[in-house]
Order: C-alpha cells, then sequence, then structure tokens
C-alpha cells in the first residue's frame, strides 16, 4: 500500500510541475516584461506551451555541426538531469541514500552547465563563418588568422561560467547543511520541521538572496545572460536546434525553473516538492514568485559584462560565506 | 595604428558577425580579432548595400534625382533631399521663401529628434536593456506621427523641392498646434528618460570608459557630427549654415569621448532640437512657400555640405540641360567608420558591438559614397 | 482546428533579413514588433535572429549581390513549413534601384525578392507601414496553419 502512494506521489509531483513550468516563461513575458515595458504582451500560454508545441510538429532538419546525433541528444540528456534532480528532491525517493544530498544535486547541476559547453561546441550556425560572404578578400586584416564561430564563443563563456558563475548558488546550498549539520535533504527537511524554516533566521535570509542570484546565473536571464548575449553571440548554445530539439530546450528551461524554486523551498522552508502533503502550494508559490522576481530584475538591468559580473559574483559570494559563518556560530 | 593605446599583436582569432546580426540594423559585416574575448584588432566591411544610386542619378532630370536622393536612407532622408535640393537651387539662383526654409528646418529637426531616438533605442538594446529600447521606440512614435501629418508619410516624407516645400507639408493652424503639443510632450517624456538613464547605475557602469575616442584620435581619424562634438570639440556645421541663422541654439559637446558622453550627447541635442523647433514655429513668417519663377540654365559642379543628424552630408553634381551630371554624395558615417574599428580596440566583445554602434552608423547611406578625407 | 495549426496560430517567430533596402522598411518593421504601441507580440508574433527558430521570413530591400547568397542560405536553414513576407517597395520589384534608365539592367541588384526565394505574401509601400506589416504577416499565416 505506501509503495503505491509513494509511487502515486512521485508521479503526481513530476506530472504537477512540469504543468506549472509550462506557465512560467508566459508569466515572466506577459506580466512582467509587458507591464513594465507598457505595452499588452503575448498570451500567457503562448510562450510556453504553444511554442514548444508548435516546434513539435515542424519538420526535423540535420543540424550544422560535426555531431549532429549528439548535438540533438543534449537537450534531452538535459531535461533528463532536470528531472532526476525534481526526483530525488520528491520525500518518497530518499531512500536512495547519498543521492538525495546536496552533494549530488550540486553534481546534477554542473551536468546541466557542462552541457552548455557541449552543445556550443558543437554548433556552427550560419550567421557567422559560414555566411557566404567574401571576406578574405586581398587587402584584409590579418587573412591567416583562424577563424571562430559565434558559438565557440558562447563555450568560451560556458566554461568560465563553470569556474566562478556558479559560486553563488553552491555556497547557498552548503548554508542550509550548515544549519542542520547534515548534507542529507531528509535531515535539512526534518530539522526544519522541529526548528522552522531557516530562511527566518539570519543565516537564512542571507542565504536565500544568494541562492536567488545563483538561480539567475544558472538561468542565464537577462543580466547573467553573457552567454547567450544577444548583442553578440545571439543565441549562444542553442543557435542549430530546430524542431522539437528546440522544443526540448523550451521546456527544459521552464522545468529548471520549477526544479530551481522547489530545491529552495526544500532547503530554506522544510517543504519537500510532494503532491500528497497541502504545503506543496507553497512550492508552487515560490517557484511562480522566483520567476517574477527574476523578470523584476531582468527587465530593468542590461547585460553584464565580466567587468560587472567578477564583482557581483564575487561579492555576492562574500555574502554567502557570511551567511555560512553566521551558521555555525 | 595608435599612440594612446597598448599596440599588443597577439590575435588567436576572428569572430566574424555579420551580414546579419541583431546588433546590427542594417548589413554590414564586422570582423572582430580577438585574444581571448579581448577584441585586438576589427575591420568593418561595408559596401554590402551598394545599389549604385549616384549612377542612377546621373543624366536623371534634376527634380527626380532629388526625390531619389531620398530613398539613399530611410533614417535621413530628408537631409538628402534637402542638401540636393540646395546644390540646385545656388548656382541656379533660386530664392527660397523664408517660409519654406522654416518648413525645411522643421522637417530636419523632427528627423533630428526621431534619428537620435532610434540611436538611443538601438544603443540601449545591444546594451541588452530591452525595456529602455521600448520605451524610446514609445518616445520616437511621437515624432514619427508629427513627420507622417506634415509629409503624408512616416518614412521618406520629400518636403524640399526645388524653390520651396511641397504645398502638402504646408503647415496650418492645427498642424502647428499638433507640433506644439508634441514638443511639449517630448520635452517631458524625453527629460523623464534622461533621468532614469543617467541615474540608473546598471546601465552607467556598463558605458562609462568604454569606447573612448580622445580629441586627439578624432580629429585624426576624421570623424564628423555628434561623434566629434562628443570628444569635445565644438564643431557643428548648422553655425555655419545661413538657413539657421535666425535660430539660437547651443553646440553640445561632451568631454570624454565614451559611449556615455556619446549617448548623453544625442539626448542633449535633442532637446536642442526642440528648442529650434519650438522657434521656428514661433517666428514662422506669413507667405508663400514655393517659388516657381525660376530659369532652368546649365551649372557648374556644385558642393553643399549640411549637417544632418550623424555629422558633415556632402552632395555636389553638376546640371546638363537640366539633368544631374557628376553625382558624389558622402555620407558622414563614411567618416566615422574608422572611430567605430578604434573605438573597439581593447574591449570585450560585448562592449566592442557597443562601440561600433555608439558612431551612430548608417552604413545604408554610406554605401553609395567615396571617401574625401578632410579634418 | 486541429492542435498542430492552433499552437502555430499561437506562436509565430519572425526572423527580419534586411537584404540592402534604405533603412526606411527595416526600422518600420523593427518598430511594430518593439514599439509599445504596436506590439506584434501582442498578436503572437515573436521576433527572432535565428533561422532554425523562425517561421516567417520577412525580407526588406532591392537584394544587393552581395546579400543573394546569405538570403537564400538563411532561408535554406529554416525548417518547413515556413512563409516569406516581402516588405516594401523595393522587395518586390527592385524599388528605384533596379531599373536605371530604360532598358539598362542594374548591376548592383540581383532582386527582387521573388527571383531569388519563393515569395508567399507581399506587403507594398515604401516604406512600408507598421500595420501593413501586422497585415502581411495574417495573410501569410493560412499557408503555415494547413502545412503538414
Amino acid at each position: 500500500m505506501s509503495v503505491a502512494y509513494s509511487v502515486i506521489a512521485v508521479l503526481g509531483t513530476l506530472v504537477v510541475a512540469f504543468i506549472v513550468s509550462l506557465l512560467l516563461p508566459g508569466i515572466e513575458r506577459k506580466f512582467i516584461h509587458a507591464r513594465i515595458q507598457q505595452r499588452i504582451g503575448p498570451p500567457i500560454t503562448s510562450p510556453g506551451i504553444m511554442a514548444p508545441i508548435k516546434f513539435f510538429f515542424k519538420q526535423t532538419i540535420n543540424p550544422n555541426s560535426p555531431m549532429p546525433r549528439l548535438y540533438n541528444a543534449l537537450p534531452l540528456i538535459s531535461l533528463l538531469v532536470v528531472t532526476v534532480l525534481l526526483l530525488f528532491l520528491i520525500p518518497q525517493m530518499y531512500f536512495v541514500g547519498a543521492l538525495a544530498s546536496v552533494i549530488a544535486i550540486i553534481g546534477f547541476l554542473k551536468v546541466e552547465e557542462v552541457m552548455y559547453m557541449f552543445m556550443g561546441s558543437l554548433s556552427r550556425s550560419v550567421l557567422s563563418v559560414r555566411m557566404p560572404f567574401p571576406d578574405i578578400v586581398k587587402g584584409a586584416k590579418h587573412p591567416e588568422t583562424p577563424r571562430r564561430f559565434l558559438e565557440e564563443l558562447s563555450t568560451l563563456r560556458a566554461f568560465r561560467l563553470i569556474a566562478f558563475g556558479s559560486f553563488p548558488v553552491y555556497i547557498a546550498l552548503f548554508v542550509s547543511v550548515a544549519v542542520t549539520g547534515s548534507i542529507f535533504l531528509s535531515d535539512i527537511v526534518a530539522y526544519q520541521q522541529l526548528h522552522g524554516p531557516i530562511l527566518f533566521t539570519v543565516a537564512g535570509a542571507l542565504g536565500a538572496v544568494v541562492f536567488f542570484i545563483g538561480y539567475m546565473i544558472l538561468l542565464n536571464e537577462y543580466p547573467f545572460g553573457i552567454l547567450k548575449a544577444k548583442a553578440d553571440v545571439i543565441e549562444g548554445p542553442y543557435m542549430e536546434y530546430a524542431a522539437k530539439y528546440r522544443a526540448y530546450n523550451y521546456l527544459t528551461r521552464g522545468f529548471l525553473m520549477f526544479v530551481l524554486a522547489s530545491l529552495f523551498a526544500t532547503l530554506f522552508l522544510g517543504i519537500a516538492p510532494n503532491i500528497l502533503n497541502p504545503n506543496f502550494i507553497i512550492t508552487i508559490i515560490v517557484a511562480l514568485l522566483f520567476p517574477m522576481l527574476m523578470a523584476v530584475m531582468s527587465a530593468f538591468s542590461p547585460i553584464f559584462t565580466y567587468k560587472q559580473f567578477y564583482p557581483t559574483v564575487a561579492a555576492v559570494s562574500i555574502l554567502g560565506v557570511l551567511a555560512i559563518v553566521a551558521a555555525s556560530l | 595604428m595608435d599612440d594612446n593605446k597598448e599596440k599588443r599583436t597577439v590575435i588567436e582569432a576572428e569572430i566574424p558577425m555579420g551580414t546579419v546580426h541583431p546588433a546590427a540594423l542594417e548589413p554590414y559585416r564586422v570582423r572582430l580579432f580577438v585574444e581571448d574575448e579581448i577584441v585586438r584588432d576589427a575591420e568593418i566591411t561595408v559596401g554590402i548595400n551598394h545599389r549604385g544610386v549616384e549612377r542612377i542619378m546621373e543624366g536623371l532630370p534634376v527634380e527626380k534625382a532629388n526625390s531619389l536622393t531620398e530613398k539613399i536612407c530611410g533614417i535621413c532622408s530628408n537631409s538628402h533631399i534637402w542638401n540636393s535640393c540646395l546644390t540646385a537651387e545656388k548656382p541656379l539662383g533660386i530664392e527660397v521663401p523664408e517660409r519654406a526654409g522654416y518648413i525645411r528646418i522643421i522637417m530636419e529637426e523632427l528627423e533630428r529628434l526621431h534619428s537620435h531616438l532610434l540611436y538611443l533605442a538601438h544603443g540601449s538594446e545591444v546594451l541588452g536593456h530591452e525595456t529602455f529600447a521600448m520605451r524610446l521606440f514609445y518616445i520616437r512614435e511621437t515624432v514619427m506621427e508629427l513627420l507622417g501629418m506634415i509629409g503624408g508619410n512616416r518614412v521618406h516624407y520629400g518636403a524640399s523641392i526645388l524653390g520651396g516645400v511641397r504645398p502638402r507639408c504646408e503647415l496650418d493652424e492645427m498642424r502647428i498646434q499638433q507640433i506644439k503639443n508634441g514638443m511639449d510632450l517630448l520635452e517631458e517624456k524625453i527629460t523623464a528618460f534622461a533621468d532614469r538613464f543617467v541615474s540608473d547605475p546598471l546601465v552607467m557602469s556598463r558605458i562609462t570608459g568604454v569606447g573612448v575616442i580622445s580629441q586627439k584620435d578624432a580629429l585624426r581619424l576624421a570623424c564628423t557630427g555628434p561623434t566629434l562634438r562628443a570628444t569635445g570639440v565644438e564643431k557643428d556645421l548648422r553655425r555655419d549654415m545661413e538657413e539657421y541663422d535666425p535660430f539660437e541654439f547651443d553646440v553640445i559637446t561632451q568631454d570624454d569621448g565614451d559611449v556615455k558622453s556619446q549617448l548623453l550627447m544625442r539626448v542633449m541635442e535633442n532637446f536642442e532640437s526642440i528648442k529650434i523647433i519650438r522657434q521656428a514655429i514661433r517666428d514662422l513668417p506669413p507667405g508663400p512657400i514655393t517659388n516657381r519663377s525660376w530659369e532652368m540654365k546649365d551649372t557648374p559642379l556644385t558642393k553643399s555640405y549640411i549637417e544632418v543628424p550623424r555629422g558633415t552630408l556632402y552632395h555636389s553634381y553638376a546640371l546638363e540641360d537640366g539633368r544631374v551630371r557628376n553625382c558624389v554624395i558622402r555620407t558622414p558615417s563614411m567618416a566615422n567608420i574608422g572611430a567605430m574599428q578604434y573605438a573597439c580596440i581593447g574591449h570585450h566583445i560585448t562592449d566592442a558591438q557597443l562601440c561600433v554602434v555608439q558612431c551612430d552608423p548608417c552604413f545604408t547611406c554610406t554605401d553609395r559614397a567615396i571617401q574625401i578625407i578632410e579634418i | 482546428m486541429s492542435l498542430k495549426s492552433y499552437s502555430r496560430g499561437r506562436a509565430i517567430h519572425v526572423m527580419l533579413v534586411y537584404t540592402g533596402g534604405c533603412n526606411g522598411c527595416d526600422i518600420e518593421i523593427v518598430n511594430c514588433i518593439f514599439s509599445p504601441k504596436f506590439d506584434a507580440e501582442q498578436y503572437k508574433v515573436f521576433l527572432t535572429w535565428n533561422p532554425r527558430e523562425a517561421d516567417v521570413l520577412v525580407v526588406t530591400g532591392p537584394v544587393t549581390k552581395h546579400n543573394e547568397k546569405p538570403l537564400l542560405e538563411i532561408y535554406n536553414a529554416i525548417p518547413e513549413p515556413k512563409a516569406v513576407v516581402a516588405a516594401g517597395a523595393c522587395a518586390l520589384m527592385g524599388g528605384v534601384y533596379k531599373n536605371i534608365h530604360g532598358d539598362i539592367p542594374s548591376e548592383e541588384i540581383a532582386g527582387p525578392v521573388d527571383q531569388i526565394i519563393p515569395v508567399d505574401a507581399k506587403v507594398p509601400g515604401c516604406a512600408v507601414r507598421p500595420q501593413d506589416i501586422v497585415a502581411g504577416l495574417v495573410s501569410a499565416l493560412p499557408l503555415l496553419l494547413n502545412a503538414d
């Protein structure tokens, strides 16, 4: 009996999470960006639901890539990783032990980031080097220089982001570890059910801010979106995805928004995503609030180059370290 | 090529961008030579837009050629047709009625407003600030409506003809009132925008100290127009043009020559344009708007320079049996290409796009021009 | 209406390619999508700069010789179903640049657009008005909705 309940809980949570995550891009675009920009904006279903469905019905083409099949498989792997990440947040899955721990979560997020590098280095878009244009002619500057695709540039940036961009979110994850003294999610949730949410302590409040910045960096949302800055790399690693593989990308992004928000709810509010628990509504509220806050931030800021990016990450990381220190005092 | 910036020759790779790219409003190709992600050299390829307007103008009746010059550029169309008319009017001895001169100035200044607002919107888009871009497009809509009301078309209004302005562009009481209201609205909105823009720390940190062109380099690279004035050189051809004699306005200059001064430069020039339009509306003399009593005759090659939103525009042609001969047009963006390439050097790639955009490129004008070096 | 056509009608990605026009049309189209006054997003039209994402290709300008191959490449990169909207007098018939002096062909212009790629909707005007662009997109829409 309890096994059946567990299966229902896990599957139900995944399905509800998926449905909510479909609405997030629409909410961000319609209610925040369009309102701030004083226009009507698209219908709420268009960016999140209708666009992926439309892409599923488009012709599947062979992408310009040295390894087209691997390139096309990457968004699926990425979606799978995010799903697994959510799976291990669900309390019924805590029996897996070490996989349901903060360390495992960091590992999964790392995989997610590494995907961008693979995507970027495998894409060969028409918009830069392959554009048929007589560039290398008599009198051209430096005609012997090796030429680089825009996506390779974004690979370089993805590499940088792996090195420093994800600091804030990892430090924020360890705030709750420092408070509860355990890396296991079950212990963290149990601690908060006894002592109240970590969010309402000094360390937790600082940690939440750090987590939010890390959330934006992980999602490459606009002030931190140097990986896919429209001004130079256009769409970065996603350039060659078409048809259903692009749809997977759309879905992954929405889903990652939800999963990171439920991660926050688990670590800082002590509410693990579980459809059978009435507190699941709080997870959904957090998942709606985070993209809204993020959209407000992105609507009011230009894109950051490294000159702004490094100090921001450094400052936020220091804040995170302070939170950990405050937690262990 | 540079004295101030440290000369580095380490070039790891080339990143070509274009001809279709979101940061460019028109087809051009930028080749950035980078070390890591820092630009060490840049090359801007023009000529993609070459449509041969000067050749088409050869042998056309001058009235037709005038309206053709307008199609050179969709941003500064009035400047082209105005300067083309001036080129013919001077040697033919056509006296332009005073009222027509005023209406031409009003059109030109409205055009400067919409060009500068477009520049700011494009700059904000390249900065990644979508909200500012949209807000500026919204502000610009006021100007476009005024232009559409006067000329009958939102782009290519064709106000100037030989000997005055088109009867369609006559300003009656209702139109004058609308222009007045529009100017009040614009001043309010642009002021509000400028306040927001200057007080935004994130935007300011992106644009301060980026893409610096020193005064010496600006003169050496033969920059013109606002790009030159933003480096502190007080040179505005409007001061020398007799058409602008009745109006009082300041020549705006900025000191730093970076993207911030370039952007603020345009914001400030908007207010000067509004000032000029208000004066023109106030003092609009009565009388005819077209002088039809002139004789066509052969003329020697005549040159004409005017100040347009991007700098100094040069037209020259001779007339033979009422037809245009030896037409040469030089547009301001041509002179600024050197500055665009120069300003990129030493910056991150994302900033390099900004450095190109800061000089207000209009390659669609440029690609029918020859280069004449003037300092 | 099937889910296929419904979803296609609810999310239209538009790519803009400028092929050497005078900027007038380009800016009016960007204006149409960017300006809050026209705001094409309320009609479910989204601007994209990636041919792999696009459904509708909006082409302006008379297609100069240098732009011929890039235009073809970009057109080929768009996955089916796709529609092409030619906007402005130059894109429709070469405008003032195509025909110089009677029968002399221009050496610089390869266009108009329908000589290079098939055009589904034509939007006249010099320059096109933003309202007309939205109307042109709508007229190209049945082609997308009814495609396989």
